[in-house]
């Protein structure tokens, strides 16, 4: 007699969970319209998209993390500056070369964090916050405190480092299709693999899931790694943009990814969610900055209203929790 | 002058129940035509329910039947029932919880409602803790009227212990004793034994009996048949939301009142099965994890359905999640059909076959927040797969199979596990283990609070299942479920295995005579010796058949 309930409850929640954030990114497009003419230009939307770019692959990642019940990594802005660092200051042995250094360092730290919260259960919060403690005390002590930057004569490899920020396929950046292919991977690996569906069932409940013989301390590894995989890459860009490595890289972009994947519709007490929401969740922000940009809005400001869209949307979701939570008892 | 007093009074006031005229005459409540809609279904369908003072009136039907929603109607969670409620003779409107309580309805729900890390005062006088002239908590005041409330229940535990000191039988009495803080006259208690072990359901039928001859009414929801009888002074049976009866306990039997519950007669259905007992499967071989049980050898053979009786704090749970590997081993192996397997390793001893029913199937047994249909394939995630991808479109079949054959009682596959009724989510967590098709089973409390229909849905399957050559080891409080299922049992106390019983020597007495370590159960062969001799710190000598070589 509750389960007709539960379904029709269930259904409008799947509903609201979809279509809601895609909802919620129309509208910011029709309000774009009347905030200034050239915002429905292909130009404009193109340059909204490379705008979230960065974000995006971060969010990409992270998803995985808060997906898998592990809230979230705050290590990342590290990872970005760490990989991006490594990377630069390995382009002597060559680009390619270079690269992989940059994102094996990267996945480095997500291994790590991997290993601590999934075999030792460590808190996933406190644990990556330390990490990301730990690592911009180790950048600045390593390379005493400085920026550090390729070599750009043209035909270096430093050149072409700088080079992959910038770079087109047509008139889209490539940024942009990486963000685009890591989205259409992310997604398939979470409906599609072995390990999107444990992800879920650790996120839903870890207790259940290691007494359905599911290897929590590997998925919780590998969410991770994910993480980190990612941010890496997002570290690159972010690096080739600024054609410097430096610590405070990435800095803001553990936050901005958390809400950009918390607004998409993955609750941040794990196992809901899918990768289109997240892709609509880093649109909405993309969306809303641009706007706010063009009413000349500083971006301070900018920061204080994604705070308060991220403790709103929180505070639906929790509310949206507490209302489920309450038929079970 | 007049504050002195008023303290001084306090402690009298507290002691007497609040009993009017009407109450101590007869009725202490009385419901009638009471009924409440959901959307799509009525719950309750004009049930009539009297309850009178110093009386202890059962409540049963399966799950669903309604007993839950008529109880909240009662404690007020409902604001839009119809019908009258009398309580001591007066017309009351329950529409909010505080009024309920205004009325003297208190509720002692199934699951507990402590907060383990704090004291017991503070959880027995929680959202009336007295204080000082100056807001603060009054800490002797609140030790002083924890005590009051304990000595209701007759529990002489310091009320400044936290409730994670004190054992699973005590935390119940606390529950019970913060409710009865509240004086109220009519008390609901919602399978208050399921989670207590024999000897401890005993002491709490003792208080029960003392708090009805102070003359309360209590309102008793059990699925367990023999304590009814054992309590109870009237019964009512509600089935799909309507009353069937209420009968006196001296003119009915169980046969009687399974009947009324389900609406068809019970057969010997246990007596059918006629097991074919083969090879050896499971091989448990001086299993140790100190301080939880001792050298601990058993086999399971093929086709057999093994009892595990112990009372609780036996070590029968802690036993079973290490043999199949989720808590750790210290000494002692397992092998399944020869094969060793790794000890702490559950994954691998589920890819292998050997897999475990956990006996709280809220916290790790189901995903409440995830699909029916994604619970019975939780355990499913290595065989549907290859090379890392997850074969989905396998997952329907299974889902449509076990919906079938357990007949599970869900809108679709598509709703969350945690709106199913407790029967129910029993069944998806049974099914969960039978898809992936197990060589030796472990079920801990499968049918604890479960409705007759569901429970007997269950022993079907595990019959069925033990005829496709699977061992399966029983844990159950239950005993005529433990007597009438099993073929063999083996007897667990403190941590020890005492020895095994036949088929031939299985009775509920029997059973329950060895749990307590009272009956000369044969032993196990030679393979109880005692080694290391730091093991038994906690029990020895007092225990006859295993400090033998001593």
């Amino acid at each position: 007699m509750t389960s007709d309930i539960g379904a029709r409850r269930n259904l409008v929640l799947t509903v609201l969970e979809t279509a809601g954030i895609y909802a919620v990114a129309a509208a910011l497009l029709v309000s774009g319209i009347f905030v200034s003419p050239e915002f429905l230009t292909a130009e404009n939307l193109l340059s909204i998209l490379s705008g979230v770019a960065l974000l995006g692959i971060v969010a990409s990642g992270m998803a995985f993390v808060t997906y898998s019940g592990n809230m979230a990594d705050l290590s990342i802005p590290a990872i970005m500056a760490f990989s991006g660092i490594i990377a630069v200051a390995s382009l002597s042995l060559g680009l390619i070369p270079a690269l992989a250094l940059g994102i094996l360092a990267g996945l480095a730290i997500g291994a790590m964090n991997g290993l601590v919260v999934g075999k030792l259960n460590a808190n996933p919060i406190l644990w990556t916050l330390a990490v990301a403690f730990f690592m911009e005390g180790f950048m600045r002590f390593t390379w005493s405190n400085n920026q550090i930057y390729p070599d750009i004569e043209p035909g270096t490899p430093g050149a072409a480092f700088i080079e992959i920020f910038r770079m087109r396929a047509g008139p889209v950046p490539l940024i942009v299709l990486v963000m685009l292919v890591l989205f259409t991977l992310g997604h398939m690996v979470m409906t599609k693999t072995r390990f999107g569906r444990e992800s879920q069932f650790v996120g839903s409940s870890r207790a259940a899931a290691k007494a359905s013989g599911i290897r929590v301390s590997r998925v919780a590894f590998f969410n991770f790694l994910v993480a980190a995989f990612a941010a890496s890459i997002a570290g690159i860009f972010i690096t080739s943009m600024n054609k410097l490595g430096v610590f405070y890289l990435g800095q803001g972009y553990d936050f901005k990814a958390v809400t950009a994947v918390v607004i998409g519709g993955v609750m941040l007490s794990g196992g809901r969610g899918h990768m289109p929401g997240v892709f609509g969740g880093v649109l909405v922000i993309g969306l809303l900055t641009n706007i706010m940009t063009f009413l000349g809005v500083t971006s301070f400001r900018q920061n204080i209203v994604t705070g308060i869209v991220f403790i709103v949307v929180v505070g639906l979701q929790q509310y949206q929790l507490r209302a489920r939570g309450k038929d079970y008892a | 002058m007049g504050a002195v007093s008023r303290t001084l009074q306090k402690p009298e006031e507290g002691n007497s129940w609040r009993m009017t005229a009407a109450e101590s005459t007869g009725q202490a409540l009385a419901m009638e035509a009471v009924s409440k809609r959901f959307p799509g279904t009525l719950a309750v369908d004009r049930v009539d329910l009297d309850v009178c003072a110093g009386e202890v009136h059962a409540l049963m039907g399966e799950n669903g039947a309604g007993k839950s929603t008529l109880m909240k109607i009662l404690t007020g969670a409902f604001d839009d029932y119809t019908g009258v409620i009398r309580i001591g003779g007066r017309e009351v409107a329950l529409h909010s919880p505080s009024a309920a309580k205004e009325c003297g309805v208190g509720m002692v729900h199934q699951e507990l409602s402590l907060a383990r890390s704090i004291s017991i005062a503070e959880n027995v006088l929680v959202g009336r803790l007295p204080t000082t002239r100056w807001g603060v908590l009054d800490r002797g005041a609140m030790y002083e009227e924890a005590q009051e409330c304990l000595g209701y229940v007759g529990l002489s535990a310091d009320p400044r212990k936290t409730v994670e000191e004190i054992s699973q039988h005590e935390a119940q009495l606390v529950e019970i004793a913060k409710v009865l803080g509240g004086k109220p006259c009519i008390l609901i208690l919602d399978e208050p034994t399921s989670s207590l072990s024999r000897e401890d359901a005993m002491r709490l039928f003792k208080i029960i009996r003392e708090l009805k001859r102070k003359g309360l009414a209590i309102v008793y929801i059990s699925h367990h048949l023999p304590e009814v009888f054992e309590i109870a002074d009237r019964v009512t049976v509600l089935r799909d939301g309507r009353k069937v009866g209420t009968r006196s306990i001296d003119d009915t039997t169980p046969q009687m009142l399974v009947q009324m519950m389900v609406g068809q007669s019970i057969d010997e259905f246990y007596s059918r099965r006629k097991p074919k007992i083969t090879d050896t499967v499971l091989r448990v071989e001086r299993l140790t994890r100190y301080g939880y049980f001792h050298d601990v050898s058993f086999q399971m053979r093929r086709g057999e359905t093994l009892g595990l009786v112990g009372l609780s704090g036996s070590g029968r749970t802690e036993l079973a999640r290490s043999l199949c590997g989720l808590e750790p081993v210290h000494y002692g192996g397992v092998s399944l059909l020869d094969e060793p397997l790794e000890p702490g390793d559950y994954p691998s001893a589920v890819s292998k076959g050997l897999v475990y029913l956990p006996e709280d199937r809220k916290e790790d047994g189901l995903f409440l927040r995830l699909p029916v249909g994604k619970n019975l394939v939780a355990a499913l995630t290595g065989q549907h797969s290859g090379m890392g991808f997850y074969r989905s479109d396998r997952d329907a079949g299974v889902i449509l199979r076990y919906f079938e054959e357990l007949n599970i009682v869900a809108a679709s596959p598509e709703v969350d596990a945690g709106t199913l009724s407790g029967g129910n989510q029993q069944k998806v967590l049974l099914a969960k283990w039978l898809a992936t098709s197990p060589k030796a089973l472990i079920l801990d409390e499968p049918t604890r609070g479960v409705d007759v229909k569901a429970k007997r849905q269950i022993h079907e399957a595990i019959m069925s299942l033990t005829e496709t050559g699977t061992a399966v080891l029983l844990i159950s409080s239950d005993l005529p479920e433990l007597v009438g299922m099993s073929d063999r049992v083996i007897v667990m106390r403190n941590g020890r295995l005492l020895g095994e019983m036949a088929k031939e020597e299985l009775s509920e007495e029997a059973v329950l005579l060895a749990a307590n370590g009272q009956y000369p159960c044969r032993m196990s062969g030679g393979q109880q010796t005692i080694h290391g001799q730091g093991l038994d710190r906690r029990e020895d000598s007092q225990e006859g058949p295993v400090s033998r070589d001593q």
